[in-house]
C-alpha cells in the first residue's frame, strides 16, 4: 500500500490569500490529502485536533491569535512540537523573522510572492 | 522636544515617501498581479472632495503613527481582483473587498518594510475597506504624507500615506 498523501493546513485571514495557495499548491503536481483552511491561529489549533496535518502554512497579523502565537503553541506542544511551519507574509522585519526563526519556522515566505518560486519552495518541503 | 524618530521622518521627503510607495506597488503588481503599473502625475495639492468606489485603510504604529490607503473605483476593484485570484468579478462583492484588503496589505507592507529602514519597528493593522458612494476622509495630525496615482490596464487607484511622530 503507497503512503497516505499529506494533509495540509492554510492559516490566513484573507480568503484571497487562501485561495491563491490553493492554487499554488494545485499545481506543485504532488499528491495532496486535505487542504484545510483556518481563518486566525484560534482555528488552526482546533482543527488540527481532528485532523492528522502534515504541513502548516501560516500568515503572521492576523485577528484572535496571530501567526508567531500559533508557532509557539505548536512548539510548546507535546504533539506538535516538531510539525513544519512555514510563514508566508507581508511582515518583513528583521525582529518578526528572527522571533519566528527562534522559534523554529522551517520557512519564511515574503508577500508579495512569485507564484513559481513558491511553487518550487512548496513542492520541495512536500517532496522530503 | 523633537525625538529622533520624528526627526527622522519630517527629514525624509515626500517624494522620497513617494517612491518608497510606488517601489512597493509595483512589486506587488508584478509578483501577485501579472500587470504593469504606471505613475501618473500628482495633483497639486490633496483635494478634500468625496468619491464612489473602495477605500481599502492599513493602521501604522511604533514608531511612527498613521495608515496606508488604496482609493479605487468599483471598476478597478474588481479588476484587481480578477487579476490576482484569476476569476472574473463584475461586482464588488465580499470576495473583491477581501482581495483589495489583501492587496492594500501588501503594497503598505512593502512601504512599512522600506520606512522601517529610516524609522525603526513599525507594527500594521489588518485592513478595513469600505464600499459605497461619496466616501469623505480626513485625518488630523499627520505631519508627513505620500500620495502616488497609478494607472494599470484595468484602471487607476491611489495610493495615501499618512504618518506622524508619536505622541
Amino acid at each position: 500500500m503507497g503512503l497516505k498523501p499529506p494533509n495540509l493546513l492554510i492559516v490566513d485571514d484573507s480568503t484571497a490569500i487562501r485561495k491563491i495557495l490553493l492554487r499554488v499548491l494545485s499545481q506543485t503536481g504532488l499528491p495532496l490529502g486535505q487542504v484545510l483552511e483556518a481563518g486566525d491561529g484560534k482555528e488552526a489549533l482546533k482543527m488540527m485536533e481532528g485532523h492528522d496535518v502534515s504541513l502548516v502554512l501560516s500568515d503572521i497579523n492576523m485577528p484572535n491569535m496571530d501567526g508567531i502565537e500559533l508557532l509557539r503553541t505548536l512548539r510548546g506542544s507535546a504533539q506538535w512540537h516538531n510539525m513544519p511551519v512555514v510563514m508566508i507574509t507581508t511582515e518583513g522585519s528583521q525582529a518578526k523573522v528572527q522571533e519566528a526563526a527562534a522559534l523554529g519556522a522551517t520557512s519564511y515566505v515574503r508577500k508579495p510572492f512569485s507564484a513559481d518560486l513558491l511553487r518550487d519552495k512548496l513542492a520541495s518541503l512536500l517532496s522530503k | 522636544m523633537m525625538t529622533k524618530t520624528a526627526a527622522t521622518v519630517i527629514f525624509l521627503r515626500n517624494e522620497e515617501m513617494a517612491a518608497m510607495l510606488f517601489a512597493a506597488t509595483q512589486e506587488v503588481f508584478t509578483s501577485m498581479l501579472g500587470s504593469e503599473v504606471k505613475r501618473l502625475s500628482e495633483p497639486e495639492a490633496e483635494q478634500l472632495t468625496s468619491f464612489d468606489g473602495v477605500l481599502s485603510l492599513v493602521g501604522l504604529v511604533g514608531a511612527v503613527i498613521g495608515n496606508g490607503a488604496l482609493v479605487c473605483s468599483a471598476e478597478a476593484a474588481c479588476n484587481l481582483s480578477s487579476r490576482l485570484l484569476m476569476t472574473e468579478f463584475s461586482t464588488v462583492d465580499e470576495e473583491v473587498l477581501d482581495a483589495v484588503g489583501e492587496i492594500t496589505n501588501m503594497i503598505v507592507g512593502g512601504f512599512k518594510n522600506l520606512l522601517e529602514t529610516h524609522v525603526g519597528r513599525v507594527q500594521m493593522s489588518i485592513p478595513s475597506v469600505i464600499y459605497g458612494k461619496s466616501i469623505a476622509t480626513r485625518n488630523s495630525g499627520a505631519n508627513v504624507a505620500a500620495a502616488v496615482h497609478c494607472a494599470f490596464p484595468g484602471g487607476e487607484i491611489a495610493l495615501k500615506i499618512r504618518l506622524a511622530a508619536r505622541p
